[in-house]
């Protein structure tokens, strides 16, 4: 299969003013303003084959969006280079965009006052779509996105997740070859999100379309994407198959528990634990590979009293953070 | 170009939406040429003409300003919202030319507010004030073609001050100084008949002059062949001018853009 997408040595800073606050403040801030410099994208590099599926995942300001923006054209990067289908992104903006499809979670492509059949009238016209495969696309995700009675009202009467479908049904209507979806089920009921999952996935598989996902929802990726990309802090810390990552954390498991009397020497093998001291709580990480959960839980309730206990899967923040810290070995 | 008028089109189709305001800006602009012209009328008095200008050529003028004001339209916030809301994302996304898609959205306002705020005022006004006609078809035609040029010059000026939002974030206020500055050159409070001397021989090197009092002079049939000629080169040559300005502070802005809002 062919390269798709290319990022070498991806960079981005930002500048950004340091508002100094109160009264004192805000006048220094007109005459005196002071800045700091971010770097959102700091070197990241990549590449993507026709037809893959590849999820991005961070927390907040790990540089997914960023990066996301610059591969489509809207961002110049500061340093490092982007070639797409063939195309520089920010130096072509004009015919390469013509080529993709962008889906904003927090940012409606669709005319406020206008009905989703009206927007997609105007993007018919503005791509130069041609009839036929306006009408056949048209049917199809009007179809597939369940959108059958909200496409003739205007869209600031429909719900969020409508909209969703209605904004992602506008970004596919001129079948590009590849499609950037940034947080496409960012406040978006369980349902939805099914519906927005099940019509991406039929899209990659039976349209060979190139994609990307970025999310915070470990969910999203698991049901879509093959490939999982981990950006944290501007750098690419994971780039592989999505069951490494799973089988590798899915084992963790960390309990949490209120104790009573202070623990005193506790040491379970296998384990690690900490002890917030002004809280009383005891937190008990393990690999359920190597020790049972009822195992620590054994050993936590014969040497302590407890008065809450909790057992939870880790979340996509922390196991970043292992992976990071190398408590996480992938790939 | 056909997928430019559609988002002309589609600003007048969205106007239509909101039939309140429609009502509004037709008293809104009745006042304000009721307000003109009477006090036009008390400076007159009983004379039929001051300096040559007939009264009627002075409420013709107050007119075609106000039909040019309406017609002219800028939204002069557009860019500076885009950038604050982080929407600019999803415009540079439209695989088309950002400036013209701007122009052409502006001038479907420009051609609504014309047939649905200019058109009834101008026919109300008709009634009660003496309204000069128009001098001929060619005159008319030339008049239509230099209020075209004088658009362009106005709208490419409104563009490069908006430009300065990827630096400032807010141009409202050098929006608002700009407005009152452009009006004042350009003839639209005062008309130039009155201006002193010294001012409009300066004047006539800006694009101003051309702008509102250009297409009044044309339409009065008061310009020979050579001052039609000089209007018409020197609209030309500012709006070279501009497109460059324009140009330059959109490349260097767009390299510059942050998209607010994650």
């Amino acid at each position: 299969m062919e390269t798709m997408i290319s990022v070498e040595d991806l960079s981005k800073t930002f500048k950004i003013q340091r508002r100094s606050t109160g009264f004192a403040g805000a006048v220094k801030n007109i005459f005196h303003p002071t800045y700091e410099y971010k770097k959102a994208v700091d070197g990241i590099s990549f590449s993507i084959k026709e037809g893959e599926m590849v999820g991005f995942i961070g927390p907040n300001g790990a540089g997914k969006s960023t990066t996301v923006k610059m591969l489509s054209g809207i961002l110049h990067p500061d340093g490092g280079s982007i070639n797409v289908a063939g195309y520089i992104p920010h130096k072509q903006r004009k015919e390469y965009v013509a080529n993709i499809g962008v889906v904003f979670g927090q940012k409606s492509q669709i005319s406020w006052d206008l009905s989703p059949l009206d927007s997609y009238e105007v993007i018919k016209h503005i791509y130069r779509i041609p009839e036929k495969l306006y009408k056949d696309n048209l049917e199809r995700y009007t179809e597939l996105l369940d959108m059958k009675d909200f496409i003739d009202r205007p869209v600031r009467q429909l719900s969020l997740g409508q909209r969703m479908r209605a904004d992602i049904a506008a970004a596919l209507l001129h079948s590009p070859k590849i499609v950037f979806f940034d947080e496409p089920t960012i406040g978006i009921d369980v349902v939805g999100k099914d519906k927005i999952r099940k019509f991406i996935k039929t899209l990659n598989e039976t349209d060979n379309i190139t994609m990307i996902f970025t999310t915070h929802d470990m969910q999203d990726i698991e049901q879509t994407c093959q490939r999982l990309i981990i950006i944290d802090d501007g750098k690419k810390l994971y780039d592989g198959s999505l069951e490494n990552v799973k089988t590798d954390c899915v084992s963790t498991r960390i309990i949490e528990a209120e104790v009573e009397n202070m623990p005193s020497g506790l040491d379970i093998e296998n384990t690690q634990i900490t002890h917030d001291e002004s809280t009383g709580k005891l937190t008990v990480m393990f690999d359920t590979d190597k020790i049972s959960t009822s195992d620590v839980m054994t050993a936590l309730m014969s040497t302590h009293s407890i008065k809450d206990i909790s057992i939870k899967e880790p979340g996509i923040d922390s196991v970043i953070r292992d992976i990071y810290e190398g408590r996480i070995k992938v790939g | 170009m056909d997928r430019y008028l559609q988002f002309a089109v589609i600003r007048f189709k969205s106007k239509t939406a909101y039939r309140f305001d429609y009502f509004l800006g037709i008293l809104n602009s009745l006042l304000s040429f009721v307000v003109y012209y009477s006090i036009y009328k008390a400076l007159y008095g009983d004379a039929q003409s001051i300096d040559g200008v007939s009264f009627s050529m002075v409420t013709t003028s107050f007119l075609i300003s106000l039909g040019l004001s309406s017609a002219f339209h800028k939204n002069e916030m557009f860019l500076q919202d885009k950038i604050k809301q982080g929407t600019i994302a999803n415009e540079l996304l439209k695989p088309v030319n950002f400036k013209l898609r701007m122009l052409f959205e502006d001038a479907g306002e420009g051609a609504f507010n014309v047939v649905f705020n200019f058109l009834p005022t101008a026919l109300i006004a008709a009634f009660f004030a003496s309204i000069s006609a128009p001098s001929g078809a060619v005159n008319m035609l030339l008049c239509i073609a230099s209020v075209i040029l004088g658009y362009i010059v106005l709208w490419q000026i409104s563009f490069i001050v908006q430009c300065l939002s990827f630096r400032l974030f807010s141009v409202w206020g050098l929006v608002t100084i700009k407005n009152v500055v452009i009006n004042i050159l350009a003839g639209a409070y005062i008309p130039m008949w009155f201006m002193p001397e010294k001012i409009r021989s300066i004047l006539r090197f800006t694009p101003f002059e051309s702008i509102y009092f250009m297409p009044v002079q044309l339409y009065l049939g008061q310009l020979g062949q050579w001052e039609i000629l000089f209007g018409f080169l020197r609209q030309i040559a500012w709006i070279g001018g501009l497109y460059i300005i324009g140009e330059l502070c959109w490349r260097s802005g767009i390299k510059r853009l942050v998209i607010q809002g994650g």
